[in-house]
């Protein structure tokens, strides 16, 4: 644990990580803007020649852009759980990874709230999402799901938006003090005059508090919100009550993944090995496993039903699922997401960095993949076998994946070198 | 006045005692099989709750435990006398309409076998757990067999005891609705205990209880926000679905008095009423107050599990009250020698 490191040395550790980007960043950002420069270059293409040039068509008229969609929200749950949660169970590891997370979700939900436009094709039309006054009379309609993601999804968006910045606060003043020219400057006026006396303390903490409450449940709506997408439908696979809490459990899940993926090199490249013990990394890893093992559940609940109704849809469905043209796909998923993280069971690995950072890479494909086999498989094997039918990606839509990932993985590294990427005054706190 | 104090023997023999005192009604006078299916479903929420929120706390590190670690811990004998009790639903297996068409997973020898095998090994996980904690052993890898174990018994509860009754009806939800209602109850009786432990202390004592007192009026506030969530999350896609087989089963329920009644009594009881009155911070360090939520809560526990029940198996009323008074005496006089429970104190 790191209680022997003095106040000055949180913040000089903690600010020099902000300082003189080196060749590794140079190079991630590279790689990183080229990939998003590529997916937009795809996008645009798509607009121009119609959304013909992408996979999705009868019965599948929901491929990858519903999976990235999913996906990316999935990510931004961690962030939420980070913060809000483990701070209102005053759980003290979450000072390690807070900031990172709540950035994390930020540019997740961001590259998330892209899916429905590209999805969208027409993009232009966007605002028919958002229900507005019109001559037309006409609506969105409420009872819609994909209605109530549009409110469930800027709301989180919204709240964590502003929690991130709140918890900079005292940070962005720090920063300011060390920093002169434009940046000090900027830092100064983001800080909205900060000073760190007793009253602006006081109220810090209670609207710090009145927004970990306010995001805790959040983070399960969102999630579910997003899995009655699918469940209010009737479909086989899609149409069973456990999806919420399957979703959410999932989305904490990758979300958690992301989070070790992000930190455990973060961590090294900018030397905050002090701040960031390992004995946080392994209560991190915990809830890996815990939310593997609620995945897991979900997975033997949802596949024993189906035989359990003797409903010949449902069975067939998972039939499919594990035996069909995708079931490839779903193995891998069921060892990315249920067996191999068993393995953290045993201290060792929970503690072995190598491990962990392979792992989340691993988690993070496997819950990609969950969500393709449930978006696709269900629309591919519907009721009636004259309506069955596969799916395969296009290039142009595993190249706009490729850009969101672009997109997402830029954003944090210009996160990581323009802003404090560890709570500074949290951890002197520690 | 004389302290009744029972040492393990003496406790074991309660159970036995008790068991056999409900075989008798159960058979002698009831005669209808949802009394003793409720208070199954009751007291399996409860007492494999109890160890369960034991269990999570010491993987947790939660400090709020330590006022109620042994009290909660002593009701591991409880487990036992749930095998005991589901032994007596084997003459009366025909209450489910699977029995006349039996398939692979529900058919009478599996069905009890697989539940009294996972009743007999929560008991003895918990029995393991509890002796290891109250011993100060460390108890990580017994507390999380006996959570995978609480789990498994609480899902098998959900689908097997209850879902089978209304074959082929499915809520895939069922099962983890059904354990953490376990939680929800377990948290519950938590705050019956501080208040019946800790009325005449110290200032020092109530200090630290009234912290603690704090602590699970904040988690029955937290349950409450929770089971709301799950509650609503099954019951919206039924009705969105809109299904012949899915809502049939809860027009049952919903249709007939009392059950209509009821149905809308359990979500004022789960949600509404601890969520109201734990809004304020004050009032989680009342006494008085969260003995009153948390009775509200296991009142509200005993409705649902009755609204379940009640459309298809025939209840006998005095049966009913008469096993769950009486499993409230043998729990009171458990938690009262529960300092002869621990392996130290044989």
């Amino acid at each position: 644990m790191n209680n022997d490191i003095s106040a000055p040395q949180v913040e000089t550790d903690v600010l020099t990580a902000m300082r003189r980007p080196g060749p590794a960043w140079l190079t991630g950002l590279g790689l990183a803007g080229l990939l998003f420069a590529g997916g937009l270059a795809l996008w645009a293409y798509q607009i121009m020649h119609g959304m013909g040039v992408a996979g999705i068509t009868h019965p599948v008229g929901w491929g990858v852009y519903i999976t990235d969609f999913v996906f990316w929200v999935g990510i931004a749950h961690s962030g939420t759980l980070i913060s809000a949660v483990l701070f209102i169970f005053r759980a003290r590891f979450r000072t390690s990874f807070n900031r990172a997370a709540e950035a994390m979700t930020i540019f997740a939900l961001m590259v998330a709230g892209l899916f429905p436009l590209i999805h969208l094709g027409r993009v232009w039309r966007f605002y028919y999402l958002f229900p507005y006054p019109n001559q037309r009379q006409l609506w969105v309609n409420f009872r819609s799901p994909l209605i109530w993601d549009v409110f469930a999804v800027s709301t989180y968006f919204l709240v964590s938006l502003v929690f991130f910045y709140v918890g900079l606060m005292p940070d962005l003043a720090i920063a300011a003090r060390h920093r002169s020219g434009r940046a000090g400057k900027l830092y100064r006026i983001l800080s909205l005059g900060w000073t760190g006396n007793l009253r602006q303390w006081r109220h810090y903490g209670r609207l710090y508090m009145f927004l970990a409450a306010f995001a805790t449940p959040l983070v399960a709506s969102v999630h579910s919100i997003v899995s009655w997408d699918f469940a209010v439908s009737i479909i086989p696979g899609w149409h069973t009550t456990i999806f919420a809490p399957y979703f959410v459990a999932g989305a904490i899940f990758s979300g958690t993944a992301m989070v070790l993926t992000l930190v455990i090199p973060m961590r090294r490249v900018l030397n905050l090995q002090e701040h960031i013990p390992i004995d946080h990394i392994e209560a991190i890893a915990k809830i890996l496993l815990l939310t593997s093992l609620i995945v897991g559940f979900s997975y033997v609940i949802e596949h024993g039903m189906a035989f359990y109704g003797e409903n010949l849809f449902e069975m067939e469905q998972f039939r499919f699922r594990a035996l069909g043209h995708y079931s490839l796909l779903f193995w891998i998923m069921i060892m990315c997401n249920a067996v191999l993280p068993l393995l953290l069971f045993i201290r060792r690995l929970r503690r072995s960095l190598a491990f962990l950072f392979v792992l989340s890479l691993l988690v993070n494909v496997g819950m990609w993949l969950e969500r393709f086999v449930i978006v696709v498989c269900s629309l591919a094997r519907d009721f009636d076998p004259y309506n069955w039918g596969n799916y395969l990606p296009s290039p142009v839509e595993c190249g706009i994946t490729l850009g969101s990932f672009g997109l997402f993985f830029a954003a944090f590294l210009v996160f990581v070198k323009t802003l404090p990427v560890l709570s500074i005054t949290e951890l002197k706190e520690r | 006045m004389t302290s009744m104090v029972l040492n393990k023997s003496g406790i074991y023999a309660l159970l036995v005692i008790s068991a056999l005192l409900i075989g008798l009604t159960e058979f002698g006078l009831s005669g209808k099989p949802g009394s003793l299916l409720l208070t199954l479903l009751f007291w399996s929420c409860i007492a494999q709750g109890c160890i369960a929120l034991a269990a999570a706390c010491e993987l947790v590190n939660a400090r709020w435990i330590a006022s109620l670690r042994r009290e909660l811990l002593s009701l591991y004998p409880l487990l036992l006398l749930l095998p005991l009790l589901f032994l007596f639903l084997w003459p009366q297996l025909d209450l489910y309409p699977w029995t006349d068409h039996p398939t692979l997973w529900l058919n009478r020898p599996f069905f009890m076998l697989r539940n009294l095998a996972i009743l007999l090994a929560v008991f003895l996980a918990g029995r393991h757990l509890a002796k290891r904690s109250l011993d100060g052993q460390t108890t990580g890898p017994a507390a999380v067999i006996y959570l995978l174990l609480f789990v498994t018994s609480q899902t098998l509860a959900a689908f097997d005891w209850v879902m089978s009754l209304v074959w082929p009806w499915i809520s895939t939800l069922l099962g983890a609705y059904f354990f953490t209602e376990a939680l929800y109850a377990a948290t519950a009786a938590s705050g019956l205990l501080m208040v019946l432990y800790f009325q005449g202390k110290t200032r020092d004592t109530s200090l630290a209880v009234g912290n603690h007192l704090r602590d699970i009026g904040l988690l029955m506030f937290g349950f409450s926000v929770l089971w709301t969530g799950l509650f609503f999350a099954q019951f919206l896609l039924l009705w969105y679905g809109n299904l012949p087989e899915e809502v049939g089963y809860i027009l049952d329920i919903i249709s007939n008095s009392p059950g209509r009644e009821l149905a809308w009594l359990f979500p004022l009881a789960l949600f509404l009423a601890p969520f109201i009155l734990l809004l304020g911070a004050p009032v989680k360090q009342s006494r008085h107050m969260i003995a009153a939520v948390s009775c509200t809560v296991l009142g509200g526990l005993f409705i649902e599990r009755l609204c379940l029940v009640m459309p298809t198996v025939p209840l006998h009323a005095g049966a009913l009250l008469f096993y769950n008074l009486l499993l409230i005496a043998v729990a009171l006089l458990m938690l009262h020698s529960s300092m002869h429970v621990s392996a130290s104190a044989d």
